[in-house]
């Protein structure tokens, strides 16, 4: 297995150089940003285009970034979650307070809550531009956290059993998830890239001295 | 059998396109089925039916892929599946699909912003001028230009790679006319000409300033060349057996494919002007 990552001293090839050469080994693929059309994707695409195993595939990598197959993958595996519904435009039945996610092209970093009903429509028409893609709709039940999961750890104690979870089901290595605390049960919302700067590098490159001595 | 077909507004807006879908929809239900059109609201309840039809366009970041990998997940039939979407829709990726799978395609590069003289030279030597420069995630020729030489490479990819990390860069190959070759299930079920515009070099080209189609030439499948035939489905069969739409150019060296589209378009009166049971065989492919 070969590790793909921009972190010099903790991989074998750098995103740019891998991409450029044929693939033959089995890949892991280290990054903060999976997005569609960025660098991370790309790297999992090359290789699966070749037929090796990498880590995560694309499959993984969409599941986890459109946030109703984020639900829909939870809720198949037993991850608590407050369900989710998409709307293009406001109507009479949604409740508040709710946190909105956009599921369109172009939108990151996109949570909302919203707390007060007359700034659900507004709110709405902007993220779905007007009903041209739909709104990934949630109820609040508890307290919103974001925390970083970083091959199964957490930047937060009480989500730490949640985040090694989560990787289990997702087998994404970084990313930033938005989660509710609710009576102290941990309920999944959203997954997005992490911030380079939010990733305790320390801890993924512990991990990944691990993960070498095993290969 | 329940048969859903994703669409959006704009699906209806032109009028062939609108009477295709209505023929899908007769079709299915003249063979005993049930045919709904869904739309972006009703993607969450996708599990209600036993097969997906997606004819709104398809991108891995549009509402189409998320409709394709519920559909998928909750164990329906579904043409466009996830897959050949994440594969179709970036010419980056059927740029290395091409390669390992030694598919004759113009010769090709990806180019992600190295502009010293040495990169830029050895473009212009492997693929010869004029160069084709595209995004992974063009269509309907939205992000295909042409460059006859350094400069003009130079100004377009700085403009496209604002938009995208990774550009794809190709031999320009001439021809009047694009082979479309319509596949499902690893078989011909129609082909055409999408011919190039007079005064144009794709089959949608900008001429003074207005946007312009080149005719399509619907030709009977049976008629195509074996070498044709068998380029197209060892290509289909590398992404799956769903339907998918081949442009190929036809030179004096031989075949070159240009892409492998899913969700190809499909307009009454251009697509199935000769092999009319297209709407039946795919209908067939869904509920099999
Ligand atoms: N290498 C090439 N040489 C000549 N023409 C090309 C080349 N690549 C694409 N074209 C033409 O440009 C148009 C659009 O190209 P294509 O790659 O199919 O992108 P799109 O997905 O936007 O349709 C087509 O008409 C095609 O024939
Ligand atoms: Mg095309």
């Amino acid at each position: 297995m070969i590790i793909v990552s921009e972190d010099e001293d903790d991989s074998d090839s750098s995103p740019l150089f891998f991409l450029g050469q044929p693939v033959r080994d089995s890949v892991l693929n280290v990054n903060h940003d999976y997005r569609y059309l960025r660098m991370g994707y790309y790297v999992s695409a090359h290789a699966e285009t070749f037929g090796v195993e990498v880590t995560p595939d694309c499959t993984e990598i969409m599941d986890a970034y459109r946030n109703p197959l984020l639900i829909e993958k939870a809720r198949r595996n037993g991850l608590p979650t407050n369900g989710y519904r998409l709307v293009t435009r406001p109507n009479e039945n949604l409740t508040i307070p709710a946190m909105l996610f956009a599921v369109n092209p172009f939108t990151n970093n996109s949570m909302k809550v919203v707390k007060s009903g007359s700034r659900l429509p507004g709110i709405i028409k902007k993220m779905s531009f007007d009903a041209r893609f739909p709104v990934s709709l949630h109820p609040v039940t508890g307290e919103v956290k974001e925390i970083i999961q970083m091959f199964g750890e957490s930047t937060s104690d009480e989500t730490s059993d949640f985040a090694r979870k989560f990787y289990e089901i997702f087998n994404i290595p970084i990313c930033k998830l938005i989660v509710q605390i609710d009576d102290g049960k941990v309920i999944l919302n959203h997954c997005e890239p992490a911030m380079e700067k939010e990733v305790k590098w320390d801890i993924v490159h512990d991990k990944l001295h691990e993960i070498r001595q095993k290969i | 059998m329940k048969l859903a077909c994703f669409v959006e507004a704009y699906n209806f807006k032109d009028k062939s396109e609108r009477k295709a879908l209505s023929k899908f929809k007769s079709t299915a239900e003249s063979m005993g089925h049930t045919f709904d059109f869904i739309f972006k609201e009703d993607i969450s309840r996708v599990a209600e039916y036993n097969a997906l039809f997606i004819r709104a366009t398809t991108d891995p970041s549009n509402s189409a892929y998320v409709a394709s990998r519920l559909a998928e997940q909750s164990g329906l039939k579904v043409i466009d599946d996830p897959h050949s979407i994440r594969t179709c829709s970036n010419k980056a990726i059927l740029h290395d699909l091409f390669l390992k799978n030694n598919i004759p395609s113009p010769k090709s590069l990806l180019f992600t912003g190295d502009f010293s003289s040495v990169s830029l030279d050895n473009i212009f030597e492997t693929l010869g001028t004029p160069v084709v420069i595209k995004t992974p995630y063009t269509r309907f020729s939205s992000h295909v230009e042409k460059a006859d030489g350094i400069q003009e490479f130079i100004s377009i990819s700085k403009k496209l790679l604002r938009k995208s990390k990774v550009l794809v860069v190709q031999e320009y190959v001439m021809s009047d006319f694009d082979w479309r070759v319509g596949i499902l299930r690893n078989e011909i079920i129609y082909l055409c000409k999408y011919c190039i515009p007079d005064g144009g070099w794709k089959v949608k080209s900008k001429i003074n300033g207005k946007n312009v189609w080149g005719d399509t030439i619907a030709v009977p499948r049976e008629s195509i060349s074996p070498e044709l035939k068998e380029i197209c489905i060892n290509l289909s069969k590398c992404v799956g057996d769903g339907l998918y739409g081949l442009d190929v150019k036809e030179t004096s060296g031989g075949y070159r494919v240009i892409e492998i589209n899913d969700n190809p378009s499909i307009y009454e009166g251009y697509e199935d002007a000769i092999d009319r049971d297209i709407y039946e065989k795919i209908i067939n492919a869904l509920v099999s």
